[in-house]
């Protein structure tokens, strides 16, 4: 793991404490080893799992595949490198597929959203909600398609690009 | 240029933190010729260290030491939490100072008291403190420039029939003074302004202290105990080194502004024979009466672009709701202030999963924002405790932070909710959010100025009841919490309390 990765390891913790996720309010129950997260997720089929499930967690009408299937490399990493989370996605896969008594992947939409509707309120769910979101939300895929241009020290920020542009309201004098 | 002091030299203050408290009071004291040693848990970073990267500059200056309960969004950095607000500086108004008096006691649960101090008594200070950070609007410096996101706030804020809206009491330079540059417009103000145009101690109070050569900066220092003697006096710091090394640092008094965790921690970690309890703490509210604010954000999608990103994080406040008006069916008023956030945090604050959430950051580019801070009563269960077996990487007991919103707190949120909501609306917004945000930045109460030494931990002052040398020079001192972001009082609470310790050293009474 790099330094970046490290540091937004650290980041999405205190985010996950921030969202009452961490702080050992994920039952060891739900927490598998990382050796047989890291088997699994050999597997393509999971893949396509934990990216159908970012799709509907955060749905961004346009935002390519290949953002999603980014997103959930990066989430798989800091998953397994946490103890916190590790093995999260695993379980979740697993109840995804018994909520329904078939495999969630191969259900349609409506089904799909039961099942996550029925297991949002799963302490693993929120755990995988709030990676999903850190890493979707800092993409640099996911920022060009809403339009958010990220850092502006190295341009000298806004003052001369548009801070005070807006044109629009009514006037408020 | 930088002193350096011996260990044995008990002539020195020592102060425990460098940010808005102990990096202002330091710099105060050091500049009336008064010895002064800094000790700060965190590294120094330069204007160079900061990126607009908000993970990495969480990894750079976050406190991330293991804490139990309520998440606390502090520093650990040279400057402190400094480094990471954004710049709103009001004052508390005057009715604020005597809380109990004006709303009465509101239940069994609550332990309001009038501050043991006036505004009259603070406005020399607080001017003192608007120079010293430049803030926007007031002396001869202008008000800050109005971002997009400040515009919406206040052409909604007139549709709603708001008269109080400003760009003012902004500590950010809006053009250059001070030898700090003017803003740019960067935005990212919350991880650290690039430029320094935001007021921070770092590269402000620390610096002129350095030049006094009456201050020793020791960055990498985590504070771990107050000693004192037979007498009852504090008489040191034993504190550990980067490597973990532990030394006691004498001292002729010592001030304690570590934000209201390590506040708590280090007082109730310093118990003894003689005060069994803590430090400071025969009355047991050392570590109660945490109080936060009361907080709510709101979002919306305008029909057309705002670009909230661009620019100051914060820009301008509503002041028309931080009147005491009980007919609104809360205690206390509260502020509305323009912010933005980045697509994590928009995301983040509107919480949840789906459409409902992903429509905010999918509209970013139209997305708005604001925020309220609001009077937060106190109430003893709302404390800091020391875990009785955990032990973080120094060995000292993890801090345990329970907090639970009060009744009138929640009623002034449902409140303040609805009132972004029309704000916005009047602009015709398409997608509104608001609700909680726990964010933990606004610190306040655990060692509370009282007038009754068993209501409190300390005096007028900031001096503890219990031991005449020992000061708390943060945001614990506060005895109400007022609407007002805090900051500003806790500048002008440390330059009136450098004034009250060179006064009692010159009485030969310190």
């Amino acid at each position: 793991m790099n330094d970046k990765q490290t540091t937004r390891r650290r980041f999405l913790v205190a985010a996950l404490t921030f969202s009452g996720v961490a702080s050992g309010s994920l039952g060891i129950s739900f927490l598998r080893s990382s050796a047989a997260w890291a088997a699994a997720t050999d597997d393509a089929d999971n893949l396509a799992v934990m990216g159908r499930l970012a799709q509907l967690l955060f749905p961004h009408d346009g935002l390519a595949d290949s953002v999603y299937g980014e997103v959930i490399g990066e989430v798989l990493a800091t998953t397994a490198a946490d103890p916190a989370t590790d093995g999260l996605l695993a379980v979740a896969e697993e109840a995804l597929d018994a909520a329904q008594d078939q495999a969630w992947i191969d259900l349609p939409e409506s089904e799909q959203l039961e099942a996550m509707i029925a297991l949002q309120n799963e302490a693993f769910f929120a755990g995988i909600r709030e990676t999903v979101r850190f890493h979707l939300y800092y993409h640099p895929g996911l920022w060009q398609h809403i339009g958010y241009p990220g850092s502006s020290k190295e341009h000298g920020g806004y003052k001369f690009r548009g801070f005070d542009d807006i044109d629009w309201l009514p006037e408020t004098e | 240029m930088s002193k350096q002091y011996e260990l044995d030299d008990s002539s020195v203050v020592v102060v425990i933190g460098s940010g808005a408290g102990g990096g202002t009071l330091a710099n105060e004291l050091a500049q009336k010729g008064i010895d002064v040693i800094c000790l700060e848990a965190g590294s120094r970073l330069t204007l160079a260290d900061v990126v607009n990267d908000p993970p990495t500059m969480d990894a750079k200056m976050g406190w991330h030491d293991k804490r139990i309960g309520n998440m606390v969004w502090v520093c650990k950095t040279v400057g402190g939490t400094t480094m990471r607000w954004s710049g709103v500086t009001p004052r508390i108004q005057e009715h604020e100072f005597r809380a109990l008096s004006t709303y009465g006691q509101l239940d069994d649960s609550t332990a309001l008291i009038d501050w043991p101090l006036t505004l009259d008594e603070l406005l020399p200070y607080y001017e003192k403190a608007e120079d010293k950070m430049g803030v926007s609007g007031t002396g001869n410096i202008p008000p800050s420039a109005e971002t997009n996101n400040y515009k919406v706030m206040a052409a909604g804020a007139k549709r709603v029939g708001y008269k109080k809206v400003s760009s003012a009491r902004m500590a950010i330079n809006p053009v250059a003074r001070a030898g700090r540059p003017g803003c740019q417009q960067i935005g990212f103000c919350h991880t650290g302004c690039a430029i320094g145009a935001k007021w921070s101690t770092l590269y402000t109070e620390i610096p002129a202290a350095e030049l006094t050569g009456h201050f020793e900066l020791r960055a990498n220092t985590m504070a771990v105990r107050i000693n004192h003697n037979k007498k009852g006096k504090a008489t040191g710091v034993v504190y550990a080194d980067a490597d973990g090394t532990l030394h006691e640092q004498k001292a002729r008094a010592v001030a304690v502004a570590g934000n209201v965790v390590e506040t708590s921690r280090i007082l109730l970690n310093s118990s003894s024979s003689r005060f069994p309890g803590g430090l400071a703490n025969s009355s047991d509210q050392v570590g109660r009466n945490y109080m936060r604010h009361m907080f709510s954000a709101a979002l919306a999608v305008m029909p057309k672009p705002v670009n909230f990103h661009r620019g100051a994080r914060q820009t301008g406040v509503i002041y028309d709701e931080q009147y005491h008006k009980p007919e609104r069916g809360f205690a206390g008023g509260y502020d509305i202030e323009a912010i933005s956030a980045d697509p994590w945090n928009t995301s983040a604050w509107v919480g949840g999963w789906g459409p409902d959430n992903s429509v905010f950051p999918q509209n970013y580019t139209h997305v708005a924002g604001v925020f309220s801070t609001g009077e937060d009563p106190p109430q003893a269960s709302n404390r800091i405790t020391l875990h009785p077996t955990e032990r973080d990487t120094h060995g000292l007991p993890v801090p345990v932070i329970e907090y639970r919103d009060h009744a009138n707190s929640i009623a002034m949120r449902n409140h303040s909710v609805e009132m972004s909501r029309r704000i916005f609306e009047s602009l015709g917004a398409t997608d509104f959010w608001g609700g909680d945000a726990p964010v933990g930045c606004h610190n306040m109460g655990v060692a509370r100025m009282s007038a009754n030494p068993d209501d409190g931990v300390t005096n007028r002052w900031g001096q503890t009841h219990d031991i005449d040398n020992l000061f708390i020079s943060d945001g614990s001192t506060f005895s109400t919490s007022g609407a007002a972001n805090p900051t500003l009082t806790i500048v002008a609470l440390a330059i009136r309390q450098a004034d009250h310790i060179a006064e009692r050293m010159t009485q030969k009474t310190l």
